[in-house]
């Protein structure tokens, strides 16, 4: 495999958790258009461990995880009690907070006779562990993926869970849902906090694979589109936000030859999409379908015995 | 005067309405009672052109109303008094009847039409520069009734007026609806409310699960019987 | 204190153009019910039109002004076309989404045409500032603050003295209502946009006019001021979005005098972000309009 599929496969693999992570609170009903800040926050702090602390890849990884979902927690319970427009305003107005604090934010550490670390709008440098650790770039693409697919699992279980159920209920009318005993504000703010936990791992991820970060790549761009990527693969599966993911890196490496227009044809693309397919691809309507259909396929005794109805 | 067809209203592939057949008679007032969930605001809705029907059709004195905007509607004769009232809440019971006649041109004929409003609703003159989200619920239904009628419509649609007022209110409101009939207005009402409506219709539908399922004078029908099959539906064993 | 008049001054006039941005951001918002992500990327389409127009036949300001706000009138209905009109009523998201998407490619498109990473404006006037005691107020300022008076004025006439603006308001207050009394509510939202965007163009205008330039960054610029100015006065009022571009303004240039510019803009979020915790509201505490959800039900 040469090293450009490599490196495409990686990006998309890294993406996939920031649209999973929004993918999550659109489940629950709610916007976020600021899911790039605890990706941010994730990035940060997984690099901090290792290149300045010296901690271990999978230690550094869930330090990342732990801090983008507690702050995820932190800023969700003042903002979960606002409804959706406000909700998702205020998830706008945080993110572009914590990147203009990145990009005040200076620690730097002297590593090796070198000082490392953070450095404002210059960015953060030198997030070098994988190539000190002799980790290949298949190794850490085998990496990406093992977390990807453990994070899949862990929604498809959900999705077949009584919590994931209370999600969904919530997600179609939280009163409801609080009228049947869903604990509502509770379990948004999980779902806040998981949400965040998961930007984070991708962040983390992101940071080493790139060995550079900088406050302007976690912009409101990067905060839309993680949402876009589940709008556009569909809302019915965890699934779907990764089909997004692959949809958008796999189109726009395609259209390569035509990139100055890739944004306006893409751009079009999914205004037309979302015409005939407001929840995606992969939407509710089609996902209980495949479901059925699966289901029924497992127990051929019956059909061939009802015979012709 | 109102005449309905074998309509059908779907929601998605969910039939709400399965070939629903009536009649409203010019003059008179013509009632539908039925459960909830029978399709009752779904008619009403559809009637009015807020929901686009399958099939069937709809006819105001012979011009077909189906798959008219429902601006286009409005303009052949139809005022519905949505469910739930749904007054403009921000905007004051004053501009509330204006916008009632906002497809009207005749300036002075609507500031007459709106003296007769405060006339025939005297608690609607008293706080014409009210905000209508601020009035009662009772208040907010002769609002909305009011509203309706500065279009000057043929025929006056009502979705459950009675819904959520009290017992005074809704016996006002009823002998509000006799009145606007004995001056010469069809009205079409759907009611939950089977007793008040009985005592006011000249005739009489029940819908049940989307179909007509009655049709007759009050008093053909026994009236514990009407507001039984009303409330809950037929027995299983009818 | 002469420094914190001079800046509340400066802050005053800069903010009066966010009053605008945020007056045409609001329109849409209290008809739709949903966010336009692509409106200040079709002013800036105007924008670049209006910048061709001057460059291109050396017109005069008052035919930039005009092909400004017919190029955002232009791209407003475009959006409001493929964006919103198609959308059933439960499809926020999609909408939502679908905005950002023709962003994108508004923005591209404008760039495409236009590749430099700026371009000349006509200036709004020239000369020395006037001075009012020890005070300097810029004339193009002055003329920024006189316009936006003049746009919100006439916006507010329109909306309480016209039948247009009682077909707006009876549809911002109930959409199905609005249908039931003969509005034909279709129109009216394209018209709604169309003016919307009318008012962004005169706003990217008078903003641009000031800067003498054009940059493609101004879309995303002018949309964020917009929200926030929106979100701190008030939602689904034009009083509210005065206050909100004054406070804006008035923050921002303090914050600015003070902390420099990257501050400044950190100072706007958070002054949103509280508002939004403690006020959601708005300064005004306008009763929230019906707001938007990801589940199928809600507007």
């Amino acid at each position: 495999m040469d090293d450009y599929l490599i490196g495409v496969l990686s990006n998309i693999g890294v993406i996939s958790f920031i649209a999973l992570s929004a993918f999550l609170l659109l489940l629950t009903g709610e916007i976020s258009f600021g899911q790039q800040a605890f990706f941010a926050i994730g990035a940060y702090a997984a690099g901090i461990a290792t290149a300045l602390w010296g901690w271990p890849l999978s230690a550094a990884l869930c330090w990342g995880a732990a801090t983008a979902g507690a702050a995820a927690v932190l800023v969700g319970l003042p903002t979960l009690r606002l409804s959706g427009l406000y909700f998702s305003v205020a998830t706008l107005a945080f993110a572009e907070m914590v990147r203009l604090i990145f990009e005040q934010f200076r620690y730097q550490v002297v590593v090796d006779g070198e000082p490392v670390g953070p450095n404002g709008t210059d960015g953060f440098r030198g997030i070098r562990y994988i190539f000190e650790n002799d980790v290949g770039p298949l190794q850490y693409l085998g990496l990406i993926y093992a977390l990807l697919a453990a994070a899949f699992a862990a929604f498809m279980l959900l999705e077949r869970s009584r919590l994931g159920v209370a999600f969904r209920m919530i997600g179609e009318d939280a009163v409801l849902a609080g009228l049947h005993g869903v604990a509502v504000a509770r379990l948004k703010v999980l779902a806040a906090g998981l949400a965040g936990a998961l930007a984070g791992i991708g962040g983390g991820l992101y940071a080493h694979l790139t060995t550079y970060v900088e406050p302007r790549i976690f912009d409101i761009m990067l905060g839309v589109h993680s949402l876009a990527y589940g709008l556009i693969g569909g809302l019915g599966t965890a699934l779907g936000p990764l089909l997004g993911v692959l949809i958008d890196i796999g189109l726009l490496e395609s259209i390569r030859p035509l990139s100055g227009y890739r944004m306006i044809i893409f751009g079009g693309l999914v205004a037309a999409l979302l015409i005939v397919r407001p929840r995606g691809l992969l939407d509710e309507r089609v996902v209980h379908y495949v479901r059925r259909a699966w289901r029924s396929r497992r127990r051929p005794q019956r059909l061939l015995s009802s015979g012709k109805d | 005067m109102l005449d309905v067809s074998d309509l059908v209203t779907a929601y998605g592939k969910i039939e709400a309405l399965k070939g629903v057949t009536l009649h409203a008679e010019g003059g008179r007032i013509t009632c539908l009672l039925g459960p909830n969930g029978a399709g009752k605001t779904t008619l009403m809705m559809s009637i009015a052109g807020i929901l686009q029907p399958l099939r069937g059709s709809v006819r105001l004195a012979g011009t077909e109303l189906r798959g008219l905007t429902p601006a286009r509607i409005v303009a052949q004769g139809v005022a519905l008094v949505p469910e739930n009232r749904l007054v403009f809440p921000q905007m004051s019971v004053r501009e509330n009847l204006l916008a009632g006649a906002y497809q009207r041109n005749d300036k002075a004929e609507i500031s007459a039409d709106m003296e007769r409003m405060y006339a025939r609703f005297p608690r609607l003159r008293e706080r014409r520069e009210q905000l209508a989200g601020t009035l009662s619920g009772g208040e907010q239904q002769m609002l909305a009734v009011a509203r309706a009628l500065m279009s000057r419509p043929r025929v006056l649609l009502m979705d459950e007026p009675s819904l959520g007022l009290a017992p005074l209110v809704v016996a006002e409101i009823f002998r509000i609806v006799s009145e606007l009939n004995r001056d010469g207005t069809t009205i079409f009402l759907v009611e939950q409310n089977a007793h008040m409506a009985l005592q006011v219709a000249h005739h009489f539908y029940l819908m049940e699960q989307g179909r007509v399922t009655f049709s007759g004078a009050p008093g053909q029908l026994a009236e514990d019987e009407v507001i039984q099959r009303a409330y809950l539906g037929a027995r299983p064993a009818d | 204190m002469i420094d914190f008049v001079q800046n509340t001054i400066d802050g005053v006039m800069i903010g009066s153009s966010y009053a605008l941005l945020a007056l045409g951001f609001t329109m849409i918002l209290g008809v739709m019910r949903r966010l336009n992500l692509s409106y200040g990327p079709s002013i800036m389409i105007g924008a670049y039109l209006g910048t061709v127009v001057y460059l291109q036949l050396c017109a005069s300001p008052i035919m930039v002004v005009a092909a400004t706000v017919a190029g955002a009138v232009l791209a407003g209905v475009y959006v409001e076309r493929l964006c919103f009109a198609p959308m059933a009523p439960g499809a926020a998201i999609a909408s939502m989404v679908s905005s950002f998407a023709i962003w994108m490619q508004l923005e591209q498109a404008a760039i495409l045409v236009l590749p430099r990473h700026t371009y000349p404006f006509p200036p709004l006037a020239t000369g020395a500032p006037l001075a009012f005691g020890p005070f300097l107020v810029r004339t193009d300022h002055l003329i920024m603050l006189t316009c936006a008076l003049a746009v919100s004025t006439g916006i507010q006439l329109l909306l309480y003295r016209s039948r247009f603006g009682l077909a707006l308001r009876a549809i911002i207050n109930n959409p199905v209502a609005a249908h039931l009394i003969g509005i034909n509510v279709r129109t009216a939202i394209i018209w709604a946009f169309a003016l919307a965007s009318a008012v962004g163009g005169i706003a990217g205008y008078l903003v641009l006019a000031t800067d003498q330039q054009v940059t493609p960054m101004f879309g995303m610029w002018a949309t964020f001021k917009g929200l926030i100015a929106m979100m701190i006065g008030g939602l689904g009022s034009i009083p509210g979005a005065i206050v909100g571009g004054l406070v804006l303004g008035i923050v921002e240039a303090h914050s600015q005098w003070y902390f420099g510019p990257q501050v400044r803009d950190l100072v706007a979020y958070g002054l949103l972000f509280a508002c939004l915790v403690l006020r959601p509201g708005g300064l005004l505490g306008e009763a929230p309009l019906r707001e938007l959800s990801a589940g199928r039900r809600g507007a």
